[in-house]
């Protein structure tokens, strides 16, 4: 956010050092103040230049031009101006207000904060400065800071509704929860009887909702938090809430009959079909534990507490009867009612209850059918329930069989008879057929029987060639089965369809990009962006991170480096600008009193670096450093070859080359450069913003610049923050190992070691490294005692095994177990080729003996494990073929593997 | 015979013609030129050109035009010298015509009565719009229709009135046999 322009200097500009302006000068001060506030900055210059004609000397004008010229962008004239004022007037306020400012808007809060305090020192009870300081100190979360500022404020003007506010919100977040409350009742107390702050209101509503929030925050004081809401009861509008806090907190005492109570009262405003809901009632009627709870509800999707734990029989029978006698006769209408029991439910009656549900669901239409009933598919895992995935689990699974022959039964039927079920009445309209052919596809594709499943679509599609839906998933299965060209295809038909269809489009959009087809993509999404300017721009403005980031794959699958960190570093920028943009909301929140979703917001924006896109970009990030820092010489590829060791002939072929290579790329830029300028030109006529400073996609395009920094230098930066936020994600700890070890940090490789064996010790990931790091051992540099503790600790690792038996029992761990993940068995081999255990050919067969039901069997990782098998040289050449051809067969569309 | 299916329209635009090219290459025997796909999203409204959805797909298209009554029948169908006719009608060449180009339905979806709620709308549409400057001077809708296709003359005929007129001879290039009846319905 741009610094607010408002007030930002008090009526009196004379203040500091004693040497006030004469009248009309001082007149003409208040005209550049008031000017910068109402932005026109022309005329704010031209003030400040009249009065500097006959003072030049004058700090706070001088400090005042120069906080004008930053508004219009001269950022260096305005750092010059600033400080040359402030050197003249050491002692004004004014001066270091307006020096924080400056730092402010340069994203520095640091210097800010320092030069606020400064101001302040001079002038402590600067309203102005004070709230300007807060803020800082809450973007910063400096809140022992922020409560101090908060505190004086309110001394200063006791009078207004959100210095009380801001004060009691400054404790809560330094977790004097008693203060905060004691703050909001003596502001209340400050209130007459039945103002509009005390009766039934918004405002009045939140802020009490907000302190029932901070009661409920006090350790075991749910039972005040429970009259509370009895109390506030008749202020709040926020029924719902009121409710479900009130049903939370009756949970945790464990008032479990009032709780349930509580619940259907829930159910009646009409959250029937809130999941979340659905699994509270469950562990109420069940009276279980609160961790349960807890984790129930953080539960995605449709899934419920009986979808989480293993229930016993009569817990299922409780629950079954529940739903049977009082939610489902209350609610005949909900989802969720008929859906949750399937789920308590074994043997026929399942069988009986999918079946209506899945015929439900051929004859309306439904897209999601197939995922929503892999939902069935649960495996025990640790006493949990997990999603069956991989496509051994998933034909295992006997629901999975049930379902299958339940859907090819409806096809055989509908295909003699137009009827789902033979004994049906009425016939179904053709839609269902085509439904039940999708539904198909989809389960082919759980099992990954991709060619089946491309087969109904093909029929589906010539059954309705109009069906969008079809081509969408005929081009994923075409994608699974190895073919991204042709996934493009397909999808790109689909989308030609309905041009209008931003989904398809984005969807194009990333198997383009997947298939390495940049300017295709580009072509297709900006069909959606703004038909003016440059696209990439537009997309960049509008923080489209997801093709940001596919992009950036797209250029590192291509090995054009600079280019990817462009990408990459956009989506950073992206975050950077989420995190700035709370400063909105700190005056904003308090002044409309949203005080619960404020509190919130601070806690997302707590947890931002650990959010999904910013890790793929960071980690992106970090993995094209370390290409660098391993090969620098990918770096040069523009640059003339080394001509010196080649014959003339030879010399004479690669300056050729070279030269076609160069009129390529110019002719490539000047066309993209013209490109632009048109587009720029039709678009404009939005007058004077030509003039406006390079978008960070337009400065340094190809990532140059990027590319010059310390390559492990960077990779360290973006791995410290990934630990710091991601700590719970193997690629972290992954990552920070592959720079560690590179760094010869050996301290901070070993803790990402343990990290990841915590997470997974089975990963082969984990393997990779662990065995990376027992043979490099004796390559460390450092002293005796350093390496026996490093020696010790890597043995703990290896349960105190040697690393060449490590690896051998892994192997035959492997080779007896046919469901050994092949990503697995490839690092097994290669870790027995690396650590001299096994010859070459032998390693190998980890792999080429692995079978079909080996887990996480993919194209991806069959060309990782081709890649271990090439690089075991001339012994292995045999097993190369070997494994050529098994792949071949399993995934016929694929056209380039060897 | 399954139940009937209650179609909803949409029109045909620039931007979805291509489903009506699937429609067509599944429904037609013969290719349709570009001329008619650019007749078609040039349309206005969903009038006379339009789409059958059932459950969200298309299924079926009907594409009409407006033309000069007495529009040279012996042309071939679809790719009318529009300059040509403008001049020769004398006294009736402000009498114009509703033409029927296509109508098709889905193979999956035939015998749901489709392809009758698509030509009842353009009925309609002329019955709720005949005043409308574009209409005022149509006074019948008509059609060619291959002498070997009996189901859809029957279509026509009895279930819309609409009445046989003449063998057109060689009307089609590609499919045999190669002649038309001209079907027509006086509307006024």
């Amino acid at each position: 956010m741009a610094p607010s322009n408002s007030a930002i200097v008090d009526a009196n500009p004379q203040a500091g050092q004693g040497r006030p302006l004469p009248k009309k000068e001082s007149d003409l001060f208040k005209n550049v103040v008031k000017h910068y506030e109402q932005k026109q900055y022309k005329k704010a210059i031209k003030q400040s230049d009249a009065i500097l004609k006959k003072y030049p000397n004058h700090g706070e004008t001088l400090a005042m031009k120069g906080l004008i010229l930053n508004s219009m962008s001269k950022r260096d004239d305005a750092h010059a101006l600033v400080k040359q004022g402030l050197m003249h007037d050491m002692r004004s306020h004014v001066c270091w207000h307006v020096y924080g400012l400056l730092h402010r808007s340069d994203r520095n809060y640091n210097e800010a904060i320092k030069a606020y305090k400064q101001a302040l020192r001079i002038d402590n009870d600067n309203l102005q400065i004070l709230r300007d300081l807060s803020m800082l100190q809450i973007q910063m979360r400096d809140l022992p800071g922020f409560v101090i500022t908060r505190h004086n404020i309110l001394n200063l003007k006791s009078n207004g509704k959100i210095n009380w506010l801001a004060f009691a919100l400054a404790k809560h977040l330094t977790g004097d929860l008693r203060g905060a409350i004691s703050v909001i009742d003596i502001y209340l107390e400050t209130l007459p009887e039945g103002c509009s702050e005390k009766s039934r209101g918004f405002e009045a509503s939140e802020l009490a909702l907000y302190r029932n929030r901070i009661l409920a925050e006090i350790p075991d004081n749910y039972e005040e938090a429970l009259d509370h809401l009895s109390e506030c009861q008749n202020v709040v509008v926020d029924q719902t809430s009121l409710f479900v806090s009130r049903a939370t907190y009756q949970y945790k005492l464990g008032q479990y009959t009032e709780a349930k109570k509580t619940i259907m009262d829930v159910f009646e405003r009409g959250l029937t079909e809130n999941y979340k809901i659905h699994s509270m009632y469950m562990c109420t009627i069940l009276e279980l534990d609160n961790d349960i709870l807890e984790d129930a509800l953080k539960l995605s999707g449709t899934r419920t507490l009986p979808t989480m734990i293993s229930l016993t029989d009569e817990q299922k029978k409780i629950l079954l009867d529940a739903y049977e006698t009082e939610i489902y006769p209350t609610y005949p209408k909900s989802t969720a009612a008929t859906r949750i029991p399937m789920n308590l439910v074994d043997g026929d009656r399942f069988r009986n209850s999918l079946d209506i549900f899945i015929r439900k669901g051929l004859v309306k239409g439904v897209p999601s059918l197939c995922r929503e009933l892999s939902s069935f598919l649960l495996l025990e895992k640790n006493g949990k329930y997990e999603i069956a995935t991989d496509p051994i689990d998933v034909k295992q699974h006997p629901k999975y069989k049930l379902i299958v022959d339940m859907v090819d039964e409806y096809l055989s039927t509908l295909q003699s008879s137009n009827k789902l079920l033979s004994e049906d009445q009425v016939e179904e309209p053709p839609s269902t057929e085509l439904w039940t052919l999708y539904l198909r596809a989809g389960l082919h594709e759980l099992g990954a029987e991709y060619n089946e499943g491309i087969a109904c679509l093909d029929k589906s599609l010539e059954h309705t060639p109009t069906a969008v839906d079809a081509y969408e998933l005929k081009a994923r299965l075409v994608k699974a089965a190895g073919d991204i060209k042709g996934a493009v295809e397909v999808i790109d038909h689909g989308r030609d369809l309905d041009r209008q269809d931003r989904y398809i489009n984005n969807q194009t959009t990333k198997y383009m990009l997947e298939a390495g087809m940049e300017d295709k993509a580009l072509d297709r999404i900006s069909m959606f962006t703004k038909h003016e300017g440059n696209p990439e721009v537009n997309l960049y403005e509008m923080q489209c991170s997801w093709y940001e980031l596919g992009l950036g794959a797209c250029f590192a699958g291509k090995k054009e480096w600079g280019k990817a960190l462009k990408k990459y570093s956009a989506v950073i920028k992206h975050f950077d600008d989420f995190h700035e943009d709370q400063f909105d909301f700190h005056s904003y929140c308090i002044r409309k009193v949203t005080l619960r979703a404020y509190t919130d917001v601070l806690k997302f924006e707590d947890n931002l670096w650990g959010e999904d896109y910013y890790f793929t970009a960071a980690a992106g990030t970090i993995r094209i450093y370390l290409n660098v820092h391993d090969d620098p010489s990918i770096l040069k590829e523009n640059e003339e070859p080394d001509y010196s060791t080649m014959t003339a002939a030879q010399k004479k072929k690669a300056k050729a080359i070279a030269r076609k290579k160069r009129v390529q790329a110019e002719k490539k830029e000047a066309e993209k450069k013209k490109k632009h300028k048109e587009s720029a030109e039709n678009g404009g006529g939005g007058g004077g913003q030509h003039d406006e400073k390079l978008s960070l996609i337009e400065e340094d395009p190809d990532g140059k610049e990027l590319l010059k920094a310390d390559p492990l230098e960077e990779a360290r930066k973006y791995s410290a923050i990934l630990s710091k936020h991601c700590p719970k994600r193997m690629c972290t700890w992954e990552l920070q190992y592959d720079v560690a070890i590179r760094r010869n940090k050996v301290l901070l490789a070993l803790q990402a070691l343990f990290r990841l064996k915590e997470l997974d010790s089975n990963s082969a990931e984990y393997i990779l490294r662990i065995v990376d790091f027992a043979v490099k051992i004796p390559s460390f540099q450092m002293s005796g005692a350093v390496k026996n503790v490093v020696t010790e600790e890597c043995s703990k690792l290896l349960g105190g095994k040697s690393v060449t038996d490590f690896v051998m029992e892994l192997a035959a761990q492997a080779r007896s177990n046919p469901s050994t993940p092949l990503p697995l068995r490839a690092v097994i081999a290669k870790s027995l080729v690396t650590t001299k255990s096994e010859s070459e050919a032998k390693a190998a067969s980890v792999i080429i003996d692995g079978g079909l039901d080996m887990r996480e069997l993919n194209v991806d990782s069959c060309r990782v494990a081709l890649g271990y098998l090439k690089g075991f040289g001339s012994d292995a050449s045999a097993s190369v073929e070997k494994w050529i051809l098994f792949v071949k067969e399993l995934y016929p569309l694929v056209k380039d593997f060897s | 015979m399954g139940r009937d299916l209650k179609v909803e329209f949409g029109r045909i635009n620039e931007d979805n013609i291509e489903q009506l090219r699937k429609v067509n290459l599944a429904c037609f025997p013969v290719q349709y030129q570009e001329s008619y796909y650019k007749d078609v999203q040039d349309s206005k409204g969903d009038g006379l050109c339009k789409f059958a959805y059932w459950n969200g797909f298309v299924v079926g298209a009907a594409c009409a035009r407006i033309e000069p009554l007495n529009k040279d029948d012996k042309n071939k169908g679809t790719d009318k010298d529009k300059t040509n006719d403008d001049n020769d009608n004398g006294a009736d060449n402000k009498k114009q015509r509703i033409y029927i180009m296509t109508l098709g339905v889905l193979a999956a979806y035939r015998g749901r009565t489709i392809g009758a709620q698509l030509i009842q709308s353009i009925l309609d549409h002329f019955e709720n719009h005949m005043m409308d400057p574009e209409l005022k001077n149509v006074v019948e809708i008509t059609l060619h229709v291959q002498i070997s296709n009996d189901d859809a003359i029957k279509f026509y005929t009895e279930k819309f009135g609409f009445e046989k007129g003449d063998i057109i001879e060689n009307y089609y290039r590609r499919i045999d046999p190669p002649h038309c009846y001209k079907l027509f319905k006086k509307l006024r």
